[in-house]
């Protein structure tokens, strides 16, 4: 049926990724965390630039000072929703209750909704400053309506003890997709929920699995052994299924009603980037930490005067203890620091550069011949930004 | 450069990828690049000066331009040569896109962001804090203070695992009691008063909500007589009552909250130490101060004890540490204690004759309760 399929290639290499992860991260912490907000666009155009659909890179046009504006706007919103509500909640919880439980307990259920609107917000404005073969991405805006929607199926998904995850998945991606647009053309989320399971499969074994021994585990505690491999189970099988709805949904998303993509990212592809991604980058900093705590007591022995003993060396020694003892604290912050940099740094090359390309290398896009109806979008301006996400630190890899 | 390039142009109007033949420093157009739409009827000219290029992109064979006056517009090529010369020859090749009147809207929002928190944290939480702590029951104000109680003594303490000692000896503890009885009778309050006594080296003495009154071993040992320590003490009751430790406790489970949103996660523990700092300093206002006196005068002449000792502890205090100091402590954290120390005196109404609060033994005992 397909006229024309596009394949989608990828670009960007580790060592250039590492330079401008390593510098930006550098200019987080010199500038107290400012700098984040350049750091998430720069690194974007990157991650972006590195998908290139047909050949041409997509775009991120998204900027710091929009993000940062957007921060302090929310900053204000949330200090005076959580200053506020909290303060009244802990009056209340205090007086009706004797006891600050319940105001924890209803601060928390209080932030939920504003998560699922952060998240929706968050993707609102990152389409809109999304751009390939120089047109918008957009999606309408409808924040809350997802946020009550998101909390709904959580709750039917809890409530089924996690039956009906695929439905809230299906469902949830239906509710963004169906509401996304590339440029003039509308996206399309097709199919029905039961799509999905065929590939959770690995995930209700490991659910269960796990039920029945917990039942048994009432007759013989001893059945409760059997947990260890049926939660781990349960865990492969949510990987499984969230890397494959990827695939099923993928094939029946339609943009403009004829263009339909492919995509068929592997699971274990995935769980192997993830596995050695995260050893690997913690080997590299392990070795990295050594060195340091080395270096750290080489300089601190050859400057402490309890090793020198007496003599013009000594003298010296003490001369400059003071300059030891701060030397060794900013040494000391330095090490501290660095470890956080590092750790994000080889997670991003390590981790989610490899991830991003193992999605974006297996997907295609068919009759892409279609495209050239589609006519650009106008801008969402959006001045927030992902201020809500940024102040709930929410959406945090990229 | 001579020969032909070849690049892939999007108007920014359509979807439309086309391939077009690029072309530097045509002859009749020599500060131009020349784009030649595949159909050959067309030809778009991009004059140099106007040319840019994205950065940060991950390919690094090939760059994306664009131009400063039509910024929709995007060209992709990865001929080297061409690349080279357009970054040689176009003077804003690396510049940002304009976005103008950003700054001017980010210095007005960054002021009126902070401005805003600060109201928020200054003036709304304290004055929603000061309505909520009169309307609070003493229930619940009880509730409050014991899980203030058990929070400060964590945070006082060196060792995470165990909160700071409370001192148990029993002779103290019954001197304490003897000192608490003779002044209760000046008192009304809906609950007891629940003294203790926190094994630490800080001259300080605090009130929570709820009744629960902290004396710091600090105190016991600097303090010169019984009296002065009944002095400390009926102040710290004049706080019970007039509330205060409810108003500080809710203020700061408001500011908190904010606190938290603009730490980050990876503070909680400034938090918590925090929120300990505002309850153990008492940073309560000059008229709390001043109603606290007020009512600590009134029990101590109403229960026949002299107010000069309580004066006499002030004045010590002021010499020590002066008007203005960086000390964690209540009593010594605050302005005017020459003036206190002298409202103090003038309120003495014994006129030097009293029964002494404890006996000498009964004095020693509660000052070696810690040990």
């Amino acid at each position: 049926m397909s006229i024309q399929a596009l394949d989608t290639t990828t670009a960007g290499s580790r060592k250039r990724l590492f330079g401008l992860a390593f510098r930006s991260s550098l200019l987080t912490v010199v500038t107290l965390g400012i700098y984040r907000f350049w750091m998430k666009t720069r690194l974007r155009r990157f991650y972006w630039s590195a998908i290139r659909p047909g050949g041409v890179p997509l775009e991120y046009t998204g900027t710091g000072v929009e993000k940062l504006m957007g921060f302090l706007v929310a900053v204000v919103v949330m200090a005076f929703y959580i200053g506020v509500f909290n303060l009244i909640l802990m009056f209340v919880s205090f007086s009706l209750l004797n006891d600050n439980f319940a105001a924890y307990a209803m601060s928390f259920v209080g932030v939920i909704p504003i998560y699922f609107y952060a998240r929706y917000r968050a993707r609102r404005y990152i389409l809109a400053r999304t751009r390939w073969r120089g047109i918008r991405f957009g999606i309408e805006p409808a924040a809350w309506a997802y946020a009550w929607r998101a909390m709904l199926h959580w709750l039917a998904t809890l409530a089924t003890l996690g039956l009906l995850l695929p439905r809230q998945i299906f469902w949830l991606e239906k509710f963004r997709v169906d509401r996304t647009w590339f440029g003039t053309a509308r996206f399309q989320q097709n199919g029905n929920w039961k799509m999905l399971l065929p590939i959770a499969w690995p995930y209700y074994l490991g659910i269960l699995s796990s039920l029945i021994l917990i039942g048994l585990g009432f007759a013989n505690p001893l059945w409760l052994f059997g947990l260890v491999p049926s939660v781990a189970i349960a865990g492969f099988g949510l990987i499984h299924l969230s890397v494959q709805s990827f695939r099923v949904l993928g094939a029946a998303k339609r943009l403009d009603g004829n263009i339909a993509f492919r995509a068929a990212p592997s699971t274990w592809r995935v769980l192997r980037i993830y596995l050695f991604g995260n050893l690997f980058a913690g080997f590299i900093l392990a070795i990295g930490a050594a060195i340091t705590v080395f270096l750290f007591f080489v300089f601190a022995a050859l400057l402490s005067p309890d090793l020198t003993g007496t003599g013009p060396v000594a003298q010296v020694a003490q001369s400059l203890t003071d300059f030891t003892q701060a030397g060794l604290i900013a040494l000391g912050i330095l090490g501290y620091f660095s470890f956080f940099i590092f750790w994000g740094v080889l997670g991003q090359i390590f981790v989610t550069l490899p991830l991003l390309h193992h999605y974006a290398e297996t997907l295609m896009i068919e009759n892409s011949h279609l495209l050239t109806r589609i006519q650009q979008r106008d801008r969402d301006a959006f001045s927030e930004a992902e201020g809500f996400a940024e102040a709930l630190d929410i959406g945090a890899a990229i | 450069m001579t020969g032909l390039a070849f690049g892939d142009f999007m108007d920014g109007g359509s979807a439309r990828v086309q391939r077009v033949a690029l072309r530097l420093d045509p002859p009749e157009h020599p500060m131009d690049l020349e784009l030649a739409l595949p159909d050959g009827t067309a030809t778009l000219r991009w004059p140099l000066s106007d040319i840019r290029h994205l950065v940060d992109q991950a390919e690094p064979g090939a760059v994306v331009l664009t131009r400063s006056q039509h910024p929709m517009q995007r060209l992709i090529t990865d001929d080297a040569e061409l690349i080279a010369t357009l970054s040689d020859l176009a003077p804003d090749y690396s510049a940002p896109l304009p976005a103008p009147g950003m700054v001017k809207r980010l210095l007005g929002l960054g002021t009126a962001a902070v401005a805003s928190v600060a109201l928020i944290i200054f003036v709304l939480i304290p004055v929603m804090a000061d309505q909520l702590a009169a309307m609070l029951p003493a229930s619940g104000e009880r509730a409050l203070g014991d899980s203030t109680l058990e929070q400060i003594r964590e945070a006082l303490s060196d060792n995470d695992l165990f909160p700071i000692r409370t001192c148990q000896q029993p002779d103290g503890l019954a001197a304490l009691a003897k000192m608490q009885a003779r002044l209760e009778p000046a008192t009304d309050f809906p609950y007891p008063i629940r003294l203790h006594v926190f094994d630490h080296e800080m001259v300080n003495a605090f009130a929570l909500p709820g009744g629960h009154i902290i004396l710091f071993r600090g105190l016991l040992e600097d303090a010169k007589s019984p009296e002065e320590i009944a002095g400390v003490l009926a102040h710290e009751m004049g706080h019970v009552e007039h509330r205060d430790p409810s108003r500080l406790a809710l203020r700061s489970a408001g500011s908190i909250g904010v606190l938290g949103l603009l730490l980050g996660d990876f503070a909680g523990g400034t938090i918590v130490l925090f929120l300990a700092e505002q309850l153990i300093s008492a940073n309560h206002s000059r008229a709390a101060e001043a109603g606290a006196d007020d009512y600590a005068h009134d029990v101590l002449s109403q229960s026949g004890l002299p107010t000069t000792p309580l004066a006499d502890f002030f004045q010590r205090l002021y010499d020590e540490y002066g008007e203005e100091t960086g000390l964690i402590s209540h009593l010594a954290s605050h302005p005017n204690l020459a003036g206190r120390a002298d409202a103090a005196r003038d309120a003495d109404q014994t006129g030097g004759a009293y029964e002494t609060v404890l006996s000498d033994a009964e004095w020693q005992a509660m000052r070696r309760m810690c040990r």
